[in-house]
């Protein structure tokens, strides 16, 4: 099997000299997921909080819907945002479709039924007496938010790691959204899709590699936060 | 909540970065055979020096290509299934096409060749199989190649489809040709990815083109502008600039510059 | 003496379950009171109501105190829960829910020394999981009495601590008796303050 050393061996070339395509698919990959997470957070985060914290009419039906949507499949995802952003779609005078907002938009929506139901588990699985003690020692009901969210603060953070993981190595949205666009919204992801189906498997081991990597970095990160978080 | 605002920041400058980045650009539609073979790689380049514009693609079957047109979410179009896109002119979809070149088919299939079909003519390689009931592998996708192997089944009063030798595999050529290198079947292929195939599997190569060279076996390619008529964002001005380019002389003898493994793979063929 | 708690015909109810039904009680300012009485009797449900996280399903629950009872009345839980942060942190925070930030260090050294800790400093950047359980429970203590607190609610504070930090806690409570402290505190055993000069014992029944 050659086939696999001549990957590894091209592989390593690719990176070492900083190879135009592979970088430039690193960087498309990060910059669509940043704006998809920081999106994500800034809507899931609170509504998340909002859901597990308080006691509202429709609070376990929202709950219900953002687990369902944990299980969207992520072609439906992207065959729904196609729909939005094309140019005979609603949005489309945007001219989004084919760009890295435009996979951002529907990352975002991947990420956001993680980002709501983990958070919402997180502040319900705080310990009650957390909540009465922050009570007896006189907070106000603001303050009491505000430290029961300082309380998960590591949870959070692990939530927000595991929504990157799976947004920065999902491939159906980011092809369809994207449209594998060499220098522009070719991804890692579906730029290992493409190589693969060319046959160029170098870059595809290349790019492997590069996620691999980030892989790491996340659970790195992941098992630090638990650490964090046991204190 | 210092943090949270400096992230927020972060998020808006980021997107500030992100958007404006579409100045003098033109989106084409194309089939992943132009773009596999690395032709649009070779010629983008020569495209920004001759005209100033970025040419962005996206690389799919030529049915979605025309899709992506028909939703006005591409400027220009480069695809291979003339009748099919005659209809999309005719229907209103498309202006101004323009043949620019052709490649042909080759029909590969194992070295042993199980249907004995080798060195005949389409018509008689296509019986051939039926008759042997060997496996063929279609793209059953849709694309071009898919749509030039119906059109040689149907001219020869031939319908596969429901056979059980005959494997629609769905995907793209390169994949198509390693799921006929498995099952060890026969398939239409273009011949810039059957040179690709050939050249990374050396003298192990399990298959071999059995039919080539024949009249039916011919693959043209055409430009397209999107109905600027029905799709207001359609950049008129720089897809003019786009079908001119193609037909220029300059750029018809660079498209017979480009080889693949020491092998000519398209051939100019504009105004003809 | 002044009133600081008037009780009438108090009651609770869980989902229509009573559980605590108290017809009169007066705690004076300055009062020990220990509120003794079998499991289920209610004396943490009467506690918790005293530190104003429930309401009384029906009856008067009057708080004579000064004008901001949530912040005079403190109620140190029977298995204390210190947050994910310092010692330093978990003491000073009801402080600093207060907006007051005066002096931290010192009044912190000093809480802590009133709930028996000999170093506040060693302790100061220490985290729940490195602590014991009567440490837990002495810090906890001392999160609430560098409050000065006109009323400390106790509910069973040395029930799963060593004689050692028992003995520190019961100190503890001295010194804030001494500072006019109102305590209230809730245990199964009736000899806990044998010692203490005056001690009022109520007994809630069983309902």
């Amino acid at each position: 099997m050659n086939y696999f050393t001549n990957g590894f061996l091209t592989a390593a070339d690719l990176l070492l000299n900083m190879d135009k395509a592979t970088f430039s698919a690193v960087e498309a990959t990060l910059s669509s997921t940043t704006i998809a997470l920081i999106c994500a957070m800034i809507l899931g985060l609170p509504l998340g909080f909002l859901i597990g914290y308080t006691n509202f009419p429709g609070k376990r039906l929202a709950r219900l819907i953002s687990d369902t949507l944990l299980a969207f499949p992520t072609v439906l995802i992207g065959l729904l945002v196609y729909i939005f952003i094309t140019h005979r779609g609603p949005l489309g005078h945007m001219g989004l479709l084919f760009t890295i907002p435009g996979m951002a938009i529907g990352q975002t929506i991947l990420a956001l039924p993680i980002i709501v139901s983990w958070t919402a588990q997180a502040i319900e699985n705080l310990d009650p007496r957390c909540r009465q003690t922050l009570l007896t020692l006189g907070a106000s009901p603001m303050q009491t938010a505000l430290h029961t969210i300082r309380e998960v603060r590591y949870d959070l953070g692990m939530v927000c790691v595991t929504a990157f993981g799976r947004v920065v190595t999902e491939v159906g949205v980011a092809m369809m959204l994207g449209g594998n666009i060499r220098y522009h919204t070719r991804t890692m992801t579906t730029a290992i899709s493409l190589e693969t189906s060319k046959g160029e498997f170098a870059q595809g081991i290349a790019l492997g590699l590069v996620l691999l990597g980030i892989a790491f970095i996340v659970n790195a990160a992941l098992t630090w936060l638990r650490h964090k978080g046991r204190v | 909540m210092n943090k949270f605002g400096k992230t927020l920041f972060g998020a808006l400058l980021s997107l500030a970065f992100v958007l404006p980045a579409q100045a003098e650009t033109l989106m084409m539609a194309t089939t992943t055979s132009t773009d596999n073979s690395g032709l649009l790689d070779f010629l983008a380049p020569t495209f920004k020096a001759d005209t100033g514009i970025d040419l962005k693609w996206v690389a799919v079957g030529t049915g979605k290509a025309l899709e992506i047109a028909k939703n006005c979410d591409a400027d220009v179009l480069l695809v291979h299934a003339p009748a099919v896109e005659k209809k999309f002119v005719a229907d209103g979809f498309g202006v101004d096409r323009r043949q620019i070149m052709y490649n042909d088919f080759v029909i590969i299939g194992p070295k042993a060749d199980p249907a004995k079909i080798a060195g005949k003519s389409t018509a008689d390689a296509l019986k051939g199989i039926y008759d042997a009931k060997a496996v063929f592998v279609s793209r059953g996708d849709k694309s071009g190649t898919h749509n030039a192997e119906k059109k040689l089944w149907k001219a020869n009063n031939l319908t596969p489809d429901q056979e059980k030798f005959y494997v629609s595999a769905g995907q793209g050529m390169m994949a198509t040709i390693n799921i006929a290198a498995e099952k060890g079947g026969y398939t239409l292929t273009d011949r810039a990815t059957w040179i690709k195939f050939a050249a990374k599997q050396g003298d192990a190569n399990p298959l071999a083109i059995v039919v080539e060279g024949d009249k039916a076996l011919f693959n043209q390619y055409s430009v397209m502008t999107t109905n600027p008529a029905r799709c207001s964002n359609v950049k008129v001005e720089l897809a003019k600039q786009f079908e001119d380019w193609w037909v220029d002389p300059k750029t018809q003898k660079r498209i017979g510059e480009y080889t693949l493994e020491g092998k000519q793979l398209f051939f100019p063929n504009a105004g003809k | 003496m002044s009133q600081i708690f008037e009780i009438r015909e108090l009651r609770k109810e869980y989902g229509g379950l009573l559980a605590l039904d108290l017809p009169e009680l007066d705690v004076a300012s300055g009062d020990l009171v220990s509120l003794v009485g079998r499991n289920g009797s209610g004396k943490s449900t009467l506690l918790r109501m005293l530190a104003f996280l429930e309401k009384p399903s029906s009856g008067l629950l009057n708080y004579l105190g000064g004008p901001e009872p949530r912040r005079e009345v403190t109620l140190l839980l029977q298995n204390p829960y210190l947050l994910k942060c310092s010692v330093f942190d978990n003491v000073t925070l009801g402080l600093c829910l207060r907006g007051d930030r005066e002096n931290l260090p010192a009044r912190y050294a000093e809480a802590m020394r009133a709930a028996g800790f000999a170093d506040p400093q060693a302790m100061a950047s220490r985290y729940s999981s490195q602590l014991s359980g009567g440490e837990r429970q002495r810090i906890s203590l001392a999160s609430r009495i560098i409050l000065k607190p006109r009323v400390l609610l106790l509910d069973e504070p040395t029930a799963h601590v060593d004689a050692a930090s028992e003995r520190m806690i019961l100190d503890t409570v001295r010194a804030c008796l001494g500072q006019g402290t109102t305590v209230i505190c809730a245990t199964h055993d009736r000899q806990l303050f044998s010692d203490f000069p005056t001690v009022r014992e109520v007994e809630l029944r069983r309902v």
